[in-house]
């Protein structure tokens, strides 16, 4: 049988930001669009080659579709092959998603069958990948290997250090400003207390002390209201009191 | 009064506004920490996780301060225009002593800011987030809190993760240990959500196509209330505390002129 045709299309993550392209245990390729048209007919499948990046050269093409290596070898053989795909998908007409996710099905391994799965990878890799046409006599068309795909390395959270990066300046500039009022309202204090002490021991030593702090409250009096006039009185200079006049005497002669 | 009588009364009318603007301060305050206390974000399992909820002290502080700070205010009124010198000792040592405990609190709150970096929160959701085997019930009561408000912050403020989604890719956590990579790359509660909860598009989400997933981090959810509320009860009672220093020296000096 003739070898297999090589495409010259290489296979890639998708160059968009998506934060989910290359995960842990998944990756995403670009789906190939037109590429495989003019070597496959309807009833062709094409297939991902997965392999360890170190294990890539080592590939050789199962001649059948029975000796298709599945999931459940890639720790052994370092290579599998999966997303069975009819060839139709990839036509240039066919609507499709534009990504493919390589390692999307977690219910893989645990049936144990034999049917190809898309299992998650188990280590970060790097790994290589290819597209292999398979018609009922083997390999019909490939595509060239890409570059190799590292998967995320998760840290450890204990890695991470919660300690703030500086001090703000403004708890310096509250706290510090507050303990000076503290310290100056504590101190007026305790000079005015103590002052008030010290006068009232003094002022019990020296009892009789002739500067006595103590001055009394002063008694509003009243100035005495000058009495009404009796009847009669002419006006006269306050405080002399009311003179009833004289009746004039009489008339020196003449 | 042998002291001159205006000077008096002008020191008297000055006095008592002193105290009437504590003592409707004093109000503010109670209000405001009160709010706090309430927590109406929903956060307070995060800071009780962190096991240092000093913030939280902080404000309950204030809530007892403002109210001393307005009884203690119709005391000085009391005490001022009866220029009585006992009532107004009390009132000063009072005065004094809720200060302090004023001091303290302003103190704590303007400290705690720096506390609450993202990193905090970051090591704390990988750690606690989903956390299945737990020491003791303290340790599942914090892993249930912090489960319960990064799910509530996540669904309704329509974030992922502190910083954004990758931060679940980057490190391992307790998330991780009990949902696989393939079918979580970060939890689900990041998915953008139809009106049944349920993802619009799940394989959108988890390959983190645009639309289909919350791209923004929760960190200025989750700092910003806090931040405010460290701003509120530190800057407020430290504005508060620089009046009262005023009006308690002027009362000082009051007292010392006030003849038996």
């Amino acid at each position: 049988p003739a070898p297999p045709a090589l495409l010259p299309y290489v296979p890639r993550v998708p160059p968009a930001a998506l934060p989910g392209k290359l995960t842990a245990t998944t990756f995403a390729l670009e789906r190939p669009c037109c590429v495989f048209d003019r070597h496959a007919n309807a009833s062709d499948a094409v297939w991902l080659v997965v392999a360890f990046a170190n294990a890539s050269d080592a590939f050789r093409n199962p001649p059948s579709r029975a000796d298709v290596p599945l999931y459940e070898r890639l720790p052994a053989a370092r290579s599998y092959m999966t997303l069975e795909t009819p060839a139709a998908a990839y036509a240039c007409s066919a609507p499709s998603p534009a990504i493919l996710r390589v390692g999307d099905d977690t219910a893989c391994g645990d049936q144990g069958g034999w049917d190809p799965c898309n299992g998650p990878l188990p280590s970060p890799g790097p790994y290589r990948v290819k597209f292999l046409v398979m018609g009922c006599q083997g390999p019909k068309a490939e595509t060239r290997w890409s570059d190799p795909i590292l998967l995320r390395r998760a840290g450890s959270p204990s890695t991470i250090d919660p300690a703030p990066a500086r001090r703000d300046s403004d708890a310096v500039v509250i706290a510090s400003i507050l303990a000076s009022l503290g310290t100056v309202l504590a101190v007026a204090v305790l000079g005015a207390v103590g002052t008030e002490a010290w006068r009232s021991l003094c002022r019990r030593d020296s009892g009789t002390s002739t500067f006595s702090h103590r001055s009394y409250r002063t008694h509003h009096i009243p100035p005495a209201l000058p009495q009404p006039l009796p009847p009669g009185c002419r006006c006269s200079p306050p405080g002399l009191g009311c003179f009833a006049p004289r009746p004039p005497g009489p008339c020196p002669a003449e | 009064m042998a002291k001159s009588g205006d000077g008096i009364r002008i020191l008297q009318g000055l006095l008592v506004f002193g105290n009437v603007v504590i003592g409707m301060c004093g109000i503010a305050l109670t209000a405001e920490c009160i709010f706090f206390v309430s927590d109406p974000h929903g956060l307070y399992p995060l800071l009780e996780a962190t096991e240092n909820d000093d913030i939280y002290a902080a404000a309950w502080i204030g809530i007892f301060v403002g109210f001393a700070l307005f009884a203690l205010s119709i005391l000085g009124i009391v005490g001022v225009i009866k220029s009585n010198r006992t009532l107004l000792l009390v009132y000063i040592i009072l005065m004094l002593i809720t200060y302090a405990f004023e001091m303290a609190s302003c103190i704590t709150a303007a400290t705690q800011r720096d506390f609450l970096t993202p990193n905090l929160f970051l090591k704390q959701m990988l750690e606690r987030y989903n956390k299945s085997d737990v020491d003791n019930n303290n340790d599942k009561w914090m892993a249930e809190g912090v489960t319960k408000t990064w799910d509530e912050l996540m669904l309704q403020k329509h974030c992922c993760g502190v910083r954004g989604p990758s931060d679940w890719q980057e490190y391992t956590s307790t998330f991780r240990s009990s949902h696989k990579d393939a079918d979580f790359p970060w939890p689900h509660n990041c998915c953008v959500m139809d009106a049944q909860g349920s993802p619009v598009n799940l394989d959108g989400c988890k390959l983190g196509v645009p639309g289909y997933y919350n791209s923004n981090g929760c960190y200025d959810a989750i700092s910003g209330p806090m931040n405010t509320q460290a701003w509120g009860v530190a800057w407020f009672g430290f504005a508060i505390l620089c009046w009262t220093f005023f009006v308690l020296l002027g009362t000082m000096f009051y007292w010392s002129r006030i003849e038996y």
